[in-house]
């Protein structure tokens, strides 16, 4: 089975043939493929085993300013939460934003492998890469590692000479060109409030707050999302940070809890 | 995920000086969604005696009812209240019955017995009793409870101080949880009066 290695070739192009220091990355590296009899075998169990429920939300919107990207940083094992401060938005690089659902060792890898090969576009083209090669540059190497069990449900959302673009990219090889995305076990519930609250023409402000609003109400529904919500903005200079809202505030900011009236009230009782 | 994890809850009874408290977190989930917010997990048998049950939530209502039967046909041949130890051997009884095919809850008994004298015990789904003097957890929380309340606990508290160790083990411990959360609800009783309080947490 020929792997597509080309993600993992990040320094055989920069060192000299012969030079001796740098010999050790002359070679491009591969991963190591197991010494077990039953191969086949081997690999279904270690994909039950690394395989989560992609217990996150994540959403991605474009409209008329650019691309607002928020997540929820939730870690779940089963019903035990492992963090609550997990970094779900990846920078791959200043104009370019990457969401993690599905294996965090997984997202964390290919996106930073995703991030050094768009650099090296840059550097051999002497012009930035666009949204659309970077999402195909990810989605092939995904493809090409199709039933390994790697588990990878991203979104890439940047802006480039075209205006703002997003795909959502999957380990299963899907690679889907969008407006609007939600990626995760709380999607069903960003979806409502995103899909309800959506125009084109919103401004930043407004947008970032419906991107809030979404995943929090993720994460009020869904168990296996949570901690604080993170809300990104990609414009024309590239993403910026806005929001980092512990959902636990959020909700009596949204929802605060107004003192029943009472209407009987019992005193002390003197002596007993 | 098990058949108890399924509706996911949390539960803790601690002892404290002439007095106990319960407590129990307020979500009812189908697996990872939640569905409610307020469901109603400890239930008073009468005034001093609770019962709070954890796991699956249509057994847990319908064993309440159950030994609610059997409480008041208990008070009518008596004509008095059932003591704390007694009712749990009544439950234990009843769990065991349904061997072959249990009930999947864990019930947590709080009640002041003779001399008003507190008394937890815990059972598993099959009515093995497990008595402590100084606390009792249960639900899909139960090994972050038992951290809690191990590091928490004091004897012999008043009951402020009970409400407020027994509220923090709680809160603390279903914000590890997935399955349980979204608020708390505390009953202290003392020998003069039941206070019941509801607690804000974390609603994710």
């Amino acid at each position: 089975m020929k792997l597509d290695t080309s993600g993992l070739e990040s320094f055989s192009t920069l060192t000299a043939p012969g030079d001796d220091v740098a010999g050790e990355f002359s070679a491009p590296p591969s991963f190591q493929l197991p010494n077990s009899n039953d191969f086949d075998g081997f690999v279904k169990e270690a994909i039950q085993m690394v395989k989560p429920a992609k217990g996150t939300t994540t959403l991605a919107f474009i409209f008329k300013h650019g691309v607002i990207v928020a997540a929820d940083s939730r870690a779940s094992m089963g019903g035990y939460i492992s963090s609550q401060s997990v970094k779900k938005i990846i920078e791959i690089n200043p104009y370019m934003l990457g969401t993690m659902a599905g294996g965090a060792a997984d997202c964390q890898f290919w996106h930073r492998n995703l991030g050094i090969k768009c650099r090296l576009h840059e550097l051999a083209n002497k012009r930035r890469i666009s949204v659309t090669g970077a999402s195909k540059l990810l989605a092939n190497i995904l493809y090409s590692y199709r039933g390994m069990g790697l588990s990878v449900g991203t979104m890439i959302a940047g802006w480039d000479e075209t205006g703002p673009g997003l795909y959502y990219v999957d380990s299963e090889g899907g690679r889907l060109k969008g407006n609007r995305f939600s990626v995760g076990s709380g999607s069903p519930y960003a979806y409502g409030v995103l899909d309800s609250g959506y125009r084109y023409d919103l401004s930043v402000e407004e947008a970032v707050e419906l991107g809030r609003r979404a995943i929090y109400h993720a994460t009020f529904r869904d168990g296996a999302s949570g901690g604080v919500v993170s809300v990104y903005h990609v414009g024309p200079e590239g993403w910026k940070k806005w929001t980092g809202d512990d959902v636990g505030d959020l909700h009596y900011q949204y929802y605060p809890v107004v003192p029943s009236t009472v209407e009987q009230e019992m005193a002390e009782a003197t002596g007993a | 995920m098990s058949i108890f994890e399924y509706n996911g809850s949390a539960l803790v009874a601690m002892v404290g000086k002439n007095c106990f408290a319960i407590a129990s977190d307020r979500r009812l989930g189908v697996q990872l969604q939640t569905i409610a917010t307020d469901f109603q997990r400890i239930s008073k048998i009468h005034d001093k005696l609770f019962i709070g049950l954890s796991g699956l939530a249509t057994d847990a209502q319908t064993l309440y009812q159950r030994l609610v039967f059997r409480h008041k046909l208990y008070q009518l041949r008596e004509e008095r209240d059932m003591k704390p130890e007694t009712f749990a051997s009544l439950v234990s009884a009843l769990l065991y019955e349904k061997r072959f095919g249990p009930y999947f809850c864990q019930p947590v008994i709080a009640g002041l017995g003779d001399g008003d004298k507190p008394f937890i015990c815990t059972m598993d789904s099959i009515g093995a009793k497990e008595l402590a003097k100084d606390f009792v957890v249960a639900g899909t929380a139960s090994e972050s409870l038992y951290g809690a309340c191990e590091s928490m606990f004091k004897p012999d508290m008043e009951a402020e101080e009970l409400f407020e160790t027994i509220s923090q083990a709680l809160l603390s411990s279903v914000d590890r949880d997935c399955l349980s959360g979204w608020g708390g609800h505390v009953y202290v009783v003392t020998p003069t009066e039941v206070k019941e309080r509801i607690l804000k947490g974390r609603m994710d």
